[in-house]
């Protein structure tokens, strides 16, 4: 931004007193700003494929984790993640796509599947209750199932770096 | 250029071990926990982890179990309140049965029971247990019941009733090790129940003795003697009561020869033999001061309890039980009615069921852990429990020396202590090392300052499941008699009524006789003071088809003062007697009295010491000539306020019924607490009472029986008593207590709830709830604004919010012998179930608040229809 000078500031110049040339900056006259030097940018502006690919993808993942999660698989989330992650590496897909996927995916995965249980006439809202309260939270079911789907994205999240971490660049 | 890969390198590699890090780090806590912080991952997996608790939370479906343990077959049907109804093909089945159902809906409480009682709680819940764990270890539950099983005939009912217990209670441990649907606590804390024994069930037996009979009164009178003196002590905190008490067995008594303690399981074997002393052996005169290490030592033994779950220790006597007959019941025959008061969870303590099989029937209320029925009904007589309160723990400070480790001095000798070492596994945390020491007397139960050890009489091996089963097969008073002959611990009031019109009571159990006279005292371990005896079963307190028709225990000294045992003091929690006194004359001045004549008296408000005082307060309170110390000048009137005028108006017009709607109720409740206090507290104060050991015990309050009932005494005929002239204050009398305590009270009401006197009602400052068996916050019911105090017979204690109380209700009509048959009807506030989601975790509670029962179940092959049914097949 820059600050109205007055004329009568450019007639002080070269009296005593006055304002050298280089301070005008200081009463707000901006200079004109360097150029930025060119810097290439390798990564790509798409994400890696059409979007029913991704739907397609994210619901075989929500899928895998809650059929796994009532196998007994309870570190599926962290799997998939891993997937994901060796995924976003090879696709250089980046992370604020990649970290909203995952979340996603290891929530709904969990999440689907206690809405099955509770399609088939478990109470799950009251034990979620019960799984609150006796953990020490507050007894809401919200609360037992935001804890139980928070385990579900940790997984998920941590598998996700591991997964990106131990994959190497792919050759540009 | 080479710099930037070099950082890109070095970059990736510390990527690759954080994330890896993080990933093991995350994966480990998730699959095994860490500190305290459950096996995440596993507890929380949808499909196998606390989720799958669920299940338990549905309703059950009729189905057909094939159970190993089942020989004949047996079927379980379940009405539409959750109450079960066992029927089977003979009664080993029946007990399989009721093993395999009380596991099925209550497991956790089962284990949780076990573990406290076994000191292995800490191994479950943590470090917050360990104490528990040390003093159950040092107590001795596990090595009582250990030597129970030990000794007992493997051939006899008791064993076989256990073991098939303990056969249906693993079948369904089999089915959770493989569908993995465990109670939420064992999937969360990742901590598994083990196979079900008995010893487990008589562990849980000793825990439930040890809540009824274990006290530590005798650590609470050297704590006030040491502060108050012995004369004050011994004054105020009698050996016998100074009121009245209505004892169910007024006597006459018949001193007799004292019995053996028998401490086997058999009945013939004994390590103690009765010393040739005939009647009470209290010391006459005044005890000496116990020594300042004593104190130290009861001070250090006062924390160890402090430290336990609460209810853990018997505190609170409100139970009741009464039997009728005659012209006192419609139609003749008889009636009895039962509530013991205990500590009121979610679940229950009670699991109500039906149990039949060929020769076998009874219905009522079990613990679940224990085969059969506490309390309940067969089809010819009926009973119920109230607890004796009489003092069943002896102190002993062992003589131990230097030059003598690990020996303690008994008559004469210096003998070795023996030793005994556990482990206490710890959950998230470090196993501790506990070695405990024994004397003959029993377990050391601390060092500190003296050597102090307890004989408590639920160490003494007691045959309750074999005399439950025995009461459940009696047809009549003599074979019910018969039965509580071996009943040691604990001493139970046992009142009964039959279908041939008869009604008893017994107080069962041991009474320990010691040779010297202060067994309200710790006492030298010497030899000298050791147990001689017991109060032999013909002696105990007992009453038969008394002349007036009516029996009542409602916790209240069971005889007179003529009795000739020493039995206890009037500080061994037995109840004042307002209960009982409101019971006999409610019964007393009806005739033809009906279910719910019973019901009304089970639920009744009224406090029998305001009916007792409140005149007297009254017209003390009014200014009436009253005697002062020294003189019969009269206090002079009293100046009122006009908020004063209002409260002592309301209670005057009062019915003296504590209503949650009765503002007069809360006004005679904070004048009573305020009496007690104002008369006591400068004394108290004056002599530091260390009150923070034991609030219960020491504290100078409504809670302290004793203080209670001298000061009902003193108000009604000692109104110049020197108690109301504490030092430092100027003489007093009842009237000028009274009137500063009333002034007191008016003042507090009006600051903690504003308004008029009219407003103050009762359930604004009194509300009971029924916490979670698992202290978890939000599991548990209320509170709910409630009526009733201590001195009603619907009791409510521990207030301002109570949680113990009414346990169960129950009414039982015994029929007439082949004219009508039994009909009962009970209520516990809580549900069948132990599983928070499910709809029979409380659904009984409104019907307990509202004073509803239902009727108790019937058992047979008949099945209703609509019902449930389990058919259990081998």
């Amino acid at each position: 931004m820059t600050k109205h000078v007055s004329r009568s500031e450019f007639e002080r110049l070269g009296k005593r007193g006055s304002y050298r040339l280089g301070a005008l900056s200081l009463q707000g006259v901006a200079r004109p700003s360097a150029p930025r030097p060119f810097r290439p940018s390798f990564s790509r502006t798409t994400h890696g494929g059409p979007i029913w690919a991704w739907i397609a993808a994210s619901i075989v993942g929500v899928g895998l984790i809650g059929a796994t999660a009532l196998a007994g698989l309870w570190f599926a989330p962290l799997v998939v993640g891993v997937i994901g992650g060796i995924a976003a590496r090879w696709g250089q897909w980046r992370l604020r796509v990649m970290v909203p996927a995952i979340v996603m995916v290891s929530a709904f995965g969990w999440g689907a599947a206690l809405l099955d249980q509770a399609a088939r006439g478990l109470p799950i809202g009251a034990t979620a209750r019960a799984i609150a309260a006796i953990g020490g939270l507050p007894a809401f079911a919200a609360v037992g199932v935001a804890v139980t789907l928070g385990v579900a994205v940790l997984l998920g999240l941590v598998g996700l770096w591991l997964g990106r971490a131990l994959t190497p660049w792919p050759p540009s | 250029m080479r710099n930037h890969a070099l950082w890109r390198l070095v970059r990736q590699v510390v990527n690759v071990i954080a994330a890896t890090c993080a990933a093991m780090a995350v994966l480990f806590v998730c699959a095994a926990g860490f500190w305290g912080v459950p096996a995440l991952g596993r507890a929380l997996d949808p499909g196998n982890g606390a989720w799958t608790s669920a299940v338990g939370g549905r309703l059950p479906a009729s189905r057909t179990l094939r159970l190993p343990g089942i020989v004949g077959g047996a079927t379980v049907s379940f009405g539409s309140h959750g109450i079960a109804a066992v029927n089977a093909a003979n009664e080993g089945d029946a007990i399989v049965a009721l093993g395999y159902l009380h596991a099925s809906f209550r497991l956790a409480e089962m284990d949780l029971a076990r573990r406290l009682a076994e000191g292995r709680l800490a191994q479950l819940v943590g470090s917050s247990a360990v104490r528990s764990d040390e003093f159950e270890l040092r107590l001795g539950l596990l090595r009582t019941a250990q030597r129970e099983w030990a000794e007992m005939p493997k051939d006899g009912i008791e064993a076989r009733l256990l073991e098939s217990y303990s056969i249906g209670v693993n079948d369904y441990l089999g089915q959770l090790r493989k569908n993995r649907q465990w109670p939420a606590i064992f999937s969360l804390a990742g901590v598994y129940p083990a196979d079900w024994t008995p010893v487990d069930s008589l562990a849980v037996q000793g825990e439930l003795t040890q809540e009824l009979d274990y006290t530590t009164t005798p650590l609470d009178y050297t704590l006030l003697a040491r502060s108050l003196g012995m004369t004050r002590t011994m004054r105020w905190f009698p050996v016998l009561p100074v009121n009245k008490q209505n004892p169910y067995d007024p006597g006459p008594y018949h001193p007799r020869r004292l019995a053996p303690l028998t401490t086997t399981m058999t009945t013939t074997v004994s390590r103690r033999p009765a010393r040739e002393i005939r009647g009470t052996t209290v010391a006459a005169g005044l005890p000496s001061v116990p020594p300042a290490g004593v104190a130290q030592a009861a001070a250090a033994m006062l924390a160890q309890t402090r430290a336990l779950p609460p209810g853990q220790i018997h505190g609170y006597p409100d139970s009741n039980a009464w039997a009728a007959n005659g012209p006192k019941v419609s139609g003749g025959g008889s009636m009895l009615a039962g509530d013991p008061h205990l500590p009121q969870t979610l679940p229950s303590i009670w699991f109500e069921v039906a149990i039949s099989a060929p020769g076998f029937y009874v219905s009522g209320v079990g613990v679940p852990g224990l085969p059969g029925v506490l309390i309940g009904r067969n089809r010819h007589i009926a009973w119920s429990l109230t607890d004796t309160q009489n003092q069943a723990t002896l102190f002993y400070a062992e003589r131990t020396s230097k030059a003598h480790p690990g020996q303690y001095f008994w008559r004469g000798k210096w003998r070795a202590m023996r030793q005994v070492n556990y482990t206490i596994s710890v959950r998230g945390g470090a196993a501790r090392h506990l070695t405990v020491n024994l004397t003959v007397h029993g377990p050391v139960m601390t060092r500190a300052g003296q050597t102090v050890s307890v004989d408590w009489m639920g160490n003494v091996p007691s045959p309750d499941v074999a005399v439950l089963q025995q009461i459940s097969v009696a047809h009549n008073f003599s074979q019910f008699r018969a039965a509580l002959a071996s009943w040691r611990a604990p001493a139970q009031n046992f009142v009964y009524a039959d279908n041939r019109g008869n009604i008893g009571a017994i107080s069962a159990g041991y009474y320990p006789i010691v040779a010297g006279g202060t067994p309200w005292l710790p006492m030298p371990g010497t030899g000298t003071d050791d147990v001689v005896g017991v109060i032999p079963y013909t002696a105990v307190p007992q009453s038969y088809d008394p002349p007036g028709h009516v029996i009542a225990t409602a916790n209240q000294r069971p005889v007179t003062a003529a009795y000739p045992y020493y039995i206890g003091t009037t500080a061994n929690f037995f109840d004042p007697g307002y209960r009982a006194s409101r019971e006999y004359a409610f019964l007393d001045r009806r005739s033809n009295l009906t279910m719910s004549g019973f019901a009304a008296l089970q639920n009744n408000l009224v406090d029998g010491l305001a009916v007792r005082l409140l005149p007297s307060i009254d017209k003390l309170l009014r200014g009436s000539a009253v005697p002062t110390r020294g003189g019969d000048s009269p206090v002079p009137p009293a100046v009122w306020t006009p908020m004063d005028k209002q409260a002592l108006a309301l209670l005057r017009g009062w019915n003296y019924s504590m209503d949650p709607h009765s503002a007069a109720a809360s006004i005679w409740w904070a004048l009573w607490t305020d009496y007690v206090y104002t008369t006591f507290e400068p004394w108290w104060r004056s002599a530091r009472v260390p009150v923070s050991l034991d609030r219960t015990g020491l504290a100078p309050s409504t809670g302290q029986a004793s203080l209670v009932e001298v000061l009902e005494r003193w108000t009604l005929t000692d109104q110049a008593n020197p108690a109301f002239s504490p030092p430092g204050n100027p003489p007093g009398t009842a009237a000028s207590v009274l009137r500063a305590a009333f002034a007191t009270a008016v003042a507090q009401l009006h600051g903690k709830l504003g308004g008029g006197p009219s407003s103050w009602t009762w359930g604004k400052l009194h509300s009971r709830k029924f916490p979670s068996l698992l202290r978890a916050p939000g599991l548990g019911y209320g509170p709910q604004a409630a009526g009733g105090d201590p001195w009603s017979v619907d009791a409510a204690d521990g207030l301002p919010v109570s949680e113990a109380g009414p346990s169960w209700r129950m009414i039982v009509q015994p029929g007439t012998a082949g004219h009508s048959p039994p009909t009962g009807w009970g209520i516990y506030p809580g549900g069948q179930s132990e599983n928070p989601a499910s709809p029979w975790y409380e659904n009984l509670v409104a019907d307990w608040w509202n004073g509803r029962y239902l009727p108790m179940p019937s058992a047979g092959p008949a099945v209703v229809r609509g019902n449930v049914l389990w058919e259990l097949e081998p």
